[in-house]
């Protein structure tokens, strides 16, 4: 591949890599699984690349890439997590409008959502990132309808660890 | 405030806290070996592939086809074998269709989808294989008894009121084989696509619960 291409690329990605830091977020639970994740997202973008054609936006043409790479292509390595280490190096970051209850509820639902299965992340990240049903439905591959069904099964199980 | 608005906000927060990855970092990256599940089914099953063609290969030496004239089956064994080979190219031919139409750019549903028939596609492959060795065996056990003097001169030593129990040593121990040939490779499968494959399924699964 050539090298203009290449850097067209890498310029991209390194403009728009938090949304791949974001999945990796949702679906690994320490940094190595975090930085093997995001290689792996990466490679599979570059290898999808030549197909972008640039008619859908590039972060919303990633977001699907990674999303599927994500569920489907990444082969999890076997290790012990220790998740709750890894969120709160996160939240080292936001001690401005520190507010200890809310604190610790944003906590528990952070642990809450890694205990979701892979497609309910999926659901969960799209919320998070804003995407409307339409959208969600649409990425998954389900009907817009059932996206919603989903959606506020899922809600109903976090409040339910949240507030058990 | 709902929960996922609560951490919504948080998320939104947080959306720059990730340490930055440099382009040279990028670059490097691009150039380190995929670990992907499809590129180890495009591995396994091309190994697959070969693994047949070659026993097929290695099963056609001299003393065999000779061995089949004396059976009078060598003109089916070759009708088998052309078969044989054009299944065999269809499989192939099939394979890489479906291969190529693994896209990651497609809808999550639509990526498993493919994934799965491609693999589908080498395990009929498989069965097909196990299915070929069994028609042959059992054609060449026929032929032998029919043909083989070693066979005949046994079959007349162990006497006419034991040919019942002969016959049902003969299928008996041809099923016990089989059962243990198929056994072993679905064994086989099952721990290997198992493994690579499980969480795929799993998330399959869910989103067909979904649909439904």
């Amino acid at each position: 591949m050539n090298s203009s291409l290449e850097q067209s690329f890498v310029s991209q990605l390194e403009e728009h890599q938090n949304i791949i830091h974001k999945i990796c977020r949702l679906y690994t639970s320490d940094e190595d699984s975090h930085k093997d994740l995001f290689q792996e997202i990466t490679i599979q973008l570059w290898k999808a690349f030549p197909q972008f054609r640039g008619e859908a936006k590039f972060t919303t043409w990633a977001y699907r890439v990674a999303l599927n790479t994500a569920i489907t292509l990444y082969r999890k390595k076997t290790k012990t997590v220790n998740t709750i280490e890894f969120d709160n190096k996160i939240h080292r970051f936001n001690h401005e409008d520190y507010n200890f209850e809310e604190e610790e509820q944003i906590k528990l639902l952070y642990k809450a959502v890694h205990q979701l299965n892979d497609i309910e992340k999926a659901l969960v990240f799209m919320y998070l990132e804003d995407k409307d049903y339409t959208e969600i439905a649409e990425t998954l591959g389900i009907s817009e309808v059932n996206a919603r069904v989903k959606m506020n099964r899922i809600k109903g199980k976090l409040k339910k660890i949240v507030n058990p | 405030m709902e929960e996922l608005d609560l951490l919504k906000k948080d998320w939104k927060k947080n959306e720059n806290a990730f340490p930055k990855i440099t382009e040279k970092e990028i670059y490097a990256m691009l150039h380190k070996k995929s670990s992907s599940i499809v590129k180890w089914i495009f591995i396994i099953s091309i190994l697959e592939i070969l693994f047949w063609s070659v026993i097929s290969f290695f099963t056609a030496d001299e003393n065999y086809l000779k061995t089949l004239e004396s059976y009078h089956i060598a003109t089916l064994i070759s009708i088998f074998t052309v078969i044989n080979n054009v299944v065999i190219l269809s499989f192939i031919f099939l394979f890489y269709i479906n291969f190529k139409r693994i896209n990651t750019t497609d809808n999550v549903k639509s990526l498993m989808k493919s994934i799965l028939k491609t693999r589908k596609t080498v395990q009929y492959y498989i069965w097909y294989n196990l299915a070929m060795i069994g028609t042959i065996f059992i054609t060449i056990m026929i032929a032998s008894f029919m043909y083989d003097e070693k066979f005949t001169r046994i079959y007349k030593v162990s006497g006419s009121d034991q040919s019942f129990m002969f016959w049902v040593l003969i299928i008996g121990s041809t099923i016990i084989f089989f059962a243990i040939l198929f056994g072993l490779f679905w064994l086989f499968y099952r721990l290997l696509y198992g493994f690579l494959l499980r969480r795929l399924y799993k998330n399959y699964e869910e989103l067909k619960k979904i649909d439904l």
